[in-house]
């Protein structure tokens, strides 16, 4: 029994030592960022000295600010167009898809080509594209004898700009979607065929109530996601012109290049409630799925 | 029940393939034109944005490898995409391993928290993040943006490799027990070679992610030694400001690893996304 006991304890030692860089590394780059973050918020701090408390005057601030209010506006239109333009989208593909037509590996696999390209990369690409002289308004000029536009330039066609890039990476959501239609089982569809209802029918009574949860998930996703929104407006517009992209994350890095460190924490905040936020309403409007689960990326 | 092709199918086909062949033209032609533009000279790029070179200048290629210290850039891209994933899966392997394959309290609700880790919005912690990457000596280093990927990473591969290794069966342990092995020779003989697969998914997400992350990139250096090639080509390209063809030509070769990668491993990236999503 003293051999058994022994050995138990060893195991329970290497145990230990396995789960800890992990746990380890999770708690300094999840955990106590979270703490600091909130506790940052309320003080004056301003990255060096002591933190002195000043109880809500950054979220006074903030909320009063109307940079910071626009950033919020912002961040809630892109959280829309994810989930209900962006995913519907998606959907639609994945409807198509399944029933796999001509080539659908191939395309399944190039629409997913754009999300392992850098932000950097394809947000100089689209610089480019929306260029006064560039491709789109070269295309616009002979097809419609459109007047060239400053596309990332305008503050009326700048947000629009910005977020219609991200179609591109509508894999992303397509292929959660198309591997859940996948799933359903054949014989729904053969039963609803011998009932005599059209293709239309079957994805409006079979396909999207058996995708109900995927899509709830995938909406999640979408909206969490477009609360967070930083890098490639950042990288296109830097949140210009005069405010028009900004989002809560680029206003978070302007406040901290400006060395307003507790602002910027206080941004951050506002950041993860809006996320969190966009979660609790999407489970209490949709029912339970559970996202947590779920999550590849 | 023969149908015969009523008017009604065929325009629904149509706009089928209208929507099918957009999103696809979307998805290539930013990168080919892009391709097309880096082998053009800039008098060609300032004539028209569309239009095939006249000659091809792959000279282009050699000019932006010269400039913008790109050598340097890419060596320390190379460097961090390595070190993170291979820290990256020595660390989740081991913690999978535990959470996978061992039986203890509290393990269902520790893996729940690690995995809910998707969820945080990791932009929101650039202050801690500077905070204690400066505090720490780091600032300015590779080791600090290895450090941050491989901790950032951790949600995503415990998920995908913890999945993994459930799914071995119990029986092929069992065998090893009775056999006489220990606790890490079930880890590093049963277990590990066995969730081969299943690493090569996280640790292709893991490269993916260090190889274009740019954010932290950009809060947690400051200097050519240890800048990555992200960072590069953004904020060196005031090098190239006249000569646009060469800075097309440095982008596209930091994207050709990627377009590589996923050439070889597209079944596995596509896998490990669906491992989740079919649950629905």
């Amino acid at each position: 029994m003293q051999a058994a006991g022994t050995k138990d304890r060893w195991v329970w030692v290497a145990r230990f030592l396995f789960l800890l860089p992990v746990f380890l590394l999770f708690f300094f780059f999840f955990i106590y960022p979270f703490f600091f973050t909130v506790l940052t918020s309320f003080t004056s701090w301003r990255g060096i000295g002591s933190m002195k408390f000043n109880g809500f005057a950054n979220y006074t601030k903030l909320i009063s600010d109307p940079t910071f209010r626009k950033a919020i506006g912002n961040n809630i239109i892109w959280a829309l167009c994810q989930g209900f333009i962006q995913v519907p989208l998606a959907a639609l593909v994945a409807m198509i898809l399944v029933r796999k037509p001509f080539g659908w590996r191939t395309l399944r696999t190039i629409y997913y080509l754009p999300n392992v390209i850098s932000t950097v990369a394809l947000a100089m690409v689209w610089i480019a594209i929306y260029n006064v002289e560039g491709p789109l308004n070269a295309i616009l000029r002979t097809l419609f004898g459109q007047e060239s536009r400053n596309w990332l330039g305008n503050p009326d066609t700048a947000l629009f700009a910005v977020i219609f890039q991200t179609v591109i990476y509508i894999g992303y959501f397509m292929i959660i979607l198309l591997a859940a239609a996948m799933n359903i089982p054949q014989s729904l569809y053969e039963a609803a065929k011998i009932d005599g209802a059209g293709t239309l029918k079957q994805e409006i009574y079979i396909t999207l109530p058996m995708l109900r949860g995927t899509l709830i998930t995938t909406m999640t996703l979408a909206m969490a996601y477009g609360m967070r929104h930083f890098e490639s407006t950042f990288l296109m517009t830097g949140g210009g012109p005069a405010y028009a992209t900004t989002t809560m994350g680029i206003d978070l890095y302007l406040r901290m290049d400006a060395l307003r460190y507790s602002e910027a924490s206080t941004a951050g905040v506002f950041l993860i409630i809006m996320g969190t936020l966009v979660i609790t309403i999407l489970r209490k409007v949709f029912g339970s799925s559970d996202p947590m689960s779920e999550m590849a990326q | 029940m023969h149908n015969t092709p009523t008017t009604k199918t065929i325009i629904a086909n149509c706009l089928k393939w209208i929507l099918l062949l957009s999103l696809l033209a979307l998805a290539i032609l930013p990168l080919v034109w892009l391709f097309v533009s880096s082998l053009r000279t800039n008098l060609e790029l300032q004539t028209s944005p569309f239009g095939w070179p006249e000659k091809l200048q792959w000279g282009n290629y050699t000019k932006a490898l010269s400039m913008a210290s790109l050598p340097r850039l890419l060596f320390n891209s190379i460097l961090v995409a390595a070190s993170t994933v291979l820290l990256n899966s020595l660390v989740t392997s081991m913690g999978a391993f535990i959470l996978a394959r061992e039986q203890f309290r509290f393990r269902d609700v520790l893996y729940t928290i690690l995995t809910a880790g998707v969820l945080v919005p990791v932009i929101s912690f650039m202050v801690p993040y500077f905070s204690m990457i400066t505090r720490s000596g780091l600032y300015n280093t590779l080791f600090a943006l290895i450090l941050v990927y491989t901790a950032v990473n951790i949600p995503v591969s415990i998920f995908l490799v913890t999945a993994f290794m459930k799914s071995i069966p119990k029986e092929l342990e069992e065998a090893a027990i009775i056999d006489g092995c220990n606790f890490f020779k079930r880890f590093s003989a049963i277990i590990l070679p066995l969730s081969r697969s299943g690493l090569v998914t996280a640790a292709t997400f893991c490269f993916i992610y260090s190889w274009n992350e740019f954010v932290m990139a950009m809060l947690l250096t400051s200097s050519i030694e240890s800048r990555t090639i992200q960072l590069g080509i953004k904020f060196f390209s005031s090098q190239f400001i006249t000569d646009y063809s060469s800075m097309y030509a440095a982008v596209i070769i930091t994207i050709i690893p990627s377009i590589a990668g996923y050439a070889f491993l597209h079944d596995k990236i596509i896998g490990g996304l669906t491992a989740g999503g079919v649950k629905g």
